[in-house]
This record gives C-alpha cells, structure tokens and sequence, in this order.
C-alpha cells in the first residue's frame, strides 16, 4: 500500500528545498531592494514570509521548516559556537550566509577569502563528517564577507559560517510576483 | 561512568533521557532535527546539536551525523532511545569503531539477536517454547505458500526488520497470504528499508505479555516482572499494564525466570524484552527480543521503583548490577496509556498542529512522560505519540479509577488525540475483566467502543 503521508511528506520537503534553494535568495534581494518590512510568498500549500529585523539587516536565511517559514528562534545552550556570533558582525542590507550542509568540523577553501567573488554553488569551504567531506557552498551570486566562525570550528547542520554579500540591483515592482 | 551522553533521539524519550543523565551527574548533549528546534528536549538540555533536516532518513537516522555529532560535541556513549538506530547493529559497531559507547548491548550481542527468526531458534536452544514458524526468511511468494501450509493457517506475516505493526498481516487462507505479502513487503521496505519477511502461527484470542529483564557485563541478571501489553490496534500497542491479568502469581514468576534464564545462557547483556504470545490455557511461546529501551518501560518502573534508563547506562558503562533479584519487589499494579496525535473517531489517523492549551494530570500515582507545553507544535514527520499517562495502584481497580481521573484531568486542545479511546476501555468489560486478547479491539472495532463509552 502506497504510504500517501510518506510520499506527501517527500514532496512537501522538496518543496521547502526548492524554496530555500532558489526562492529566497530572490526574495532576500527583493526584500532589501524595496525597502519594505514584510515580504509573503505563496506557492501551493507553502507560504514564506520574510520579515526585516529589528536592526535593519537582512531577514533570517534559514530555511522555513514546517508550514509556513518562521524566522528561526534562539539556539539552546550550544557549548562553544554560538549562532549568535552573526549578529555581533557589522552588518550590510543585502546579504546571506552560507550554512553548513552537516555536522562536522569546517574548513574554509583556502583561496576564497574576505573579498573574492563567488557564484551560487561555488565552493566556499567543506565539512569533515567522519572523514568524508561535504561541500559548502554559496548560497547567492556575491562577494565573500566576513566569517562566522574559524577553521577547525565545530559546526552543527544548517549553522551559519559566512556572509555572502549580495550583489543586487534594485528592484521596482514589489511583492506577490516571485 | 560516562562523561557526557548523547542522546539520538526526540519526543518523550528525549526528555526521559535527559532525566536519566541529570540523575546520573552526567552530561547531556540532545541531537535534534530543524523540525524539532523548540522541543521540550532542546529547550531543556545544557547542550543541544542541529544534526539534519526534518527527514529522519537525513537526521535521526543517519549514522555519520549522530557519531559525528557525539564526537564533535565531547561525547564518550550514545543513547539512541527506541526506533531510529536503537537496534541497528551495524550502527552499534561503527559507534564502537568511533571509540564511543553503544548505550545498550554490545554490538556483538545486538548482532546475536538480530534476526527474529534466529533469535527464536537461539532461546528455544536455551528451553523457551517458541511459536511454529517459518524456516528462516520467505524467499518468495511460492516459499510463502509452502511453509504457510505446513505450519498451518492461520499465519501471521512479520518482517524481519523493525516493529510498531508495519509490514504485519493476519491471514486465514492462501489467497490472503499472496495478496498480504506484497502488501507486508512493500511496507517493511518503506518503513525499515528491509523486505525480508517471515511467517509465525497465529494463535486466536492470544495475549502478548513481555518480561523484561536486565542483565551485567558478568552475568549477573534479574528479571523485573512482566508487562501485558494485548490492548493493540492492528499489532500496535497502546495501552499496557502489570502484572498481566492473564496469568496468576505463580505462572508469572515461572514465566519471569524460564526467560531470564534463557537470555543469561544466550549471553545478552543490558535491558532487553522478551515478548510471548499466551494462549487461552497460559502457554507462553516465545516470539522475540527487544534490544532496547520500550516505550512502555515506566509501567515496570512504577512496580519496582527501578530507573530502568538507568540501569541501562550503568550496564552499558561497565558497572556491575548492584542489586539483586532478592532486591526486586513488584508491589501493585500499573497501566501506561498512550497518548497519540491520531483521531480515534476517524480511523485514527495522525494528527498535527499547535498544542494550544496542556494540562497534565496528577495526583497519588499519576505519572506523565511527555514533550507536550501550550504553544508546542506537533511535527508532521514522525510517529505519532505525544506522551504517556502512567497510573499506579495498590491493586487493578484503584489504579483504573485513578487512571479514569488521570485521563480526565489531562487537556491537549489543539491537536486531536486518542483519549477518547483510552477512556472506553476503561469502560469495557472484557478489559474490566481482564480478559483482552491482542484481536479484541480490532475485532470490537473502535467506533463501536467510542459508541459503548458515549451512551
């Protein structure tokens, strides 16, 4: 017997990974182009909304979990690398972090640094999982900014290691059309 | 004794196994998924450790980023809990290859009892009845047929991997064991990852009543009584109580020690269930081990007053038993009630959403293990089970009539749940009379309790 939950479930989780993938890099841009405080998508079931925080930056880059993307809450007591950090850092209006794709042990590519110029899906660095490496990689078209945490760092799955800084054109029209 | 634990795993047993650290002065780390990032585990534990997504298949349930998490996190044993890796041997082993410690039995014990179907043969060697069954794993349909006509209908189909009633099948006739079998395959594949089936006689109007058992590194074992847990819904349980109302005083202890000798002689080692099936006269055969923690161990702890969590990390640390089973004592009687996210009037089917109001329940013997609070929003990806209500007595019917109270006192608006169900039985005579069979609710059908119950 077909398990419907289970094939839905599937679904609607590579529906979020679609979202986080392509959608909010797009609307992250949009949001900080036009100067609104609210940004709500809807595609089928799911519902994003992007909402400037208090001190101006960027909206939240996690992705949504469950229905509706809510902006991610404070970690519990995380020992020594804290999700904190990213707001100690100066912070730009068009920016988004590139997250860690596991547990592990991260270790930033030695030639991209502070500055160098990178794609969406550019390696930016990996995470050691038991001596296999994964890949981080940028999230966005942009310049690399400052890091969130050093190499050799303990890093958890989906932590924030460093700012992309986007490279974005203004746009005009606003809202609903994404 | 460990250092620092982490515990793999979510929902009540995360918390129940924080609990079990902090007795123990020993550190915890909680492994959690995106989806559970405001559980009660996280929002209670020293330390917490993203490890996936919401996708227990990319979270809870792999390896590499539980040991990675352990190690990056200063952890020296994993706790897996139930379901997820809690009985995956080849996961114990790369644990112990990590130089990590497995909180259960050693990889080599798990791996002795692994298979259902040899595991039965093993324990009826050490002088277990066992239930006829089929000679190994079903190659195919036509081998189905064949061994089913030798043990003889009815049969039930099993899978070899996993539990909680997937991939399981009565069936009376040979046209109902092929249409069955691909059903049962493609849900064990689905559920498991392991389609491998086997088949076991199946008694009519049988009770499932399971020993538990807790067994040192040296040998030393006590038995903890026994649990009945025949109050099932299609092979899942959800309500369980001790001692079981199927057999009296004498054949319980007799029943307890056969098993716990047994697994001594098979060489298992830490807290394990032994599952019979009882026949209508009290003959208990043998079906098989759990290897781990059972979601329904508190009932055991209510009678005995032993931290079975506990006692499981004590083994697996190495540590001698410390009491013996001059030293356990079942006083009175218990019943654990499940409470699930899954609507009883609507063929029970699970139930999401956010926990708007949670009142538990209290009072002499009234015990809840749960990650419910108000504002808490139920998960679409996991099981189903939102906590235990655990009641205590001197006897069978002051624990119903406090369970009646408990039951009622307990308030989960928001998410629709099986209370209603719980409360009916309560309410039944068969189950009054201690005289429920694994089929009875199935064969009853729930909406005719809820009806009863309502009048």
């Amino acid at each position: 017997m077909p398990n419907r939950d289970e094939v839905a479930r599937l679904t609607d989780h590579a529906q979020i990974e679609g979202l986080a993938d392509e959608l909010l890099p797009a609307l992250i841009a949009k949001l900080g182009a036009t100067g609104l405080a609210e940004l709500e998508v809807r595609e089928g079931d799911w519902k994003v909304r992007l909402r400037r925080s208090a001190d101006a930056s960027t909206a939240g880059p996690r992705a949504p979990s469950g229905r509706g993307a809510k902006p991610a809450p404070g970690q519990a007591g995380h020992g020594d690398h804290a999700h904190s950090a990213a707001a100690d850092v100066a912070h730009g209006p068009y920016r988004l972090a590139a997250t860690s794709p596991a547990v592990g042990i991260y270790h930033p590519r030695p030639e991209i640094s502070s500055g160098s110029r990178v794609r969406t899906g550019d390696r930016i660095g990996s995470v050691d999982v038991l001596g296999i490496t994964q890949e981080v990689v940028a999230p966005v078209n942009g310049i690399v900014g400052a890091g969130l945490v050093e190499s050799g760092d303990a890093v958890e799955y989906g932590q924030q290691l460093v700012w992309i800084e986007l490279i974005s054109t203004p746009v005009e029209r606003t809202g609903r059309d994404a | 004794m460990f250092s620092k634990i982490l515990i793999a795993n979510r929902g009540e047993i995360a918390v129940r196994i924080l609990r079990a650290c902090r007795t123990l002065g020993v550190e915890a780390v909680v492994a959690y998924s995106e989806a559970d990032r405001e559980s009660l585990a996280v929002q209670q534990a020293d330390e917490a450790i993203c490890i996936g997504p919401a996708d227990a298949k990319r979270s809870y349930l792999l390896a590499p980023a539980v040991i990675s998490a352990a190690i990056v996190s200063g952890c020296d044993a994993i706790h897996p809990g139930y379901g997820f890796l809690s009985e995956d041997e080849g996961f114990a082993e790369v644990v112990r290859a990590h130089r990590l410690t497995f909180i259960g039995p050693p990889p080599q014990v798990l791996e002795r009892f692994a298979s259902k179907e040899a595991t039965r043969r093993l324990l009826g060697a050490h002088g277990l009845a066992t239930i006829p069954g089929s000679n190994g794993m079903l190659r195919d349909d036509l081998h189905g047929l064949e061994e089913a006509q030798r043990i003889g209908y009815p049969v039930l189909i099993k899978p070899s991997a996993g539990g909680g009633g997937k991939g399981m099948r009565m069936v009376r006739t040979p046209r109902e064991l092929e249409a069955a079998l691909k059903i049962c395959r493609s849900e064990a594949r689905a559920a498991f990852g392991d389609d491998s089936l086997y088949l076991e006689k199946w008694l009519d109007d049988n009770r499932h009543v399971e020993v538990q058992v807790a067994v040192d590194r040296f040998g030393h074992g006590v038995h903890l009584g026994e649990r009945d847990c025949s109050v099932q819904r299609r092979h899942q349980k959800f309500l369980e109580e001790a001692p079981t109302p199927a057999l009296g005083d004498a054949a319980r202890k007799e029943l307890a020690e056969r098993a716990l000798k047994a697994v001594v002689a098979a060489g298992y080692e830490n807290v394990g269930t032994l599952e019979f099936l009882v026949d209508p006269v009290g003959n208990a055969y043998f079906i098989e081990i759990n290897c781990r923690i059972q979601v329904e161990h508190p009932v055991t702890e209510m009678l005995t007053g032993i931290d079975l969590v506990v006692t499981q990390i004590r083994i697996a640390a190495g540590e001698p038993l410390g009491f013996s089973q001059a030293d356990v004592s079942v006083r009175g009687h218990a019943l654990e009630f499940r409470i699930n996210a899954e609507d009883s009037r609507h063929d029970f089917r699970p139930s999401t959403g956010v926990v708007e109001r949670y009142v538990a329940p209290g009072g002499p013997g009234v015990r809840v293990d749960s990650h419910l609070f108000t504002g808490y929003e139920v998960p679409s990806f996991y099981d189903s089970l939102l906590g235990k209500v655990i009641v205590w007595g001197p006897d069978r019917p002051t624990a119903i009539a406090r369970s009646l109270v408990a039951l009622d006192e307990l308030v989960v608006d928001g998410v629709v749940t099986n209370i209603a169900i719980h409360q009916a039985l309560l309410r039944n005579e068969i189950f009054l009379a201690g005289q429920m069979t694994t089929n009875f609710v199935d064969r009853v059908g729930s909406a005719a309790f809820l009806a009863a119950a309502a009048r």
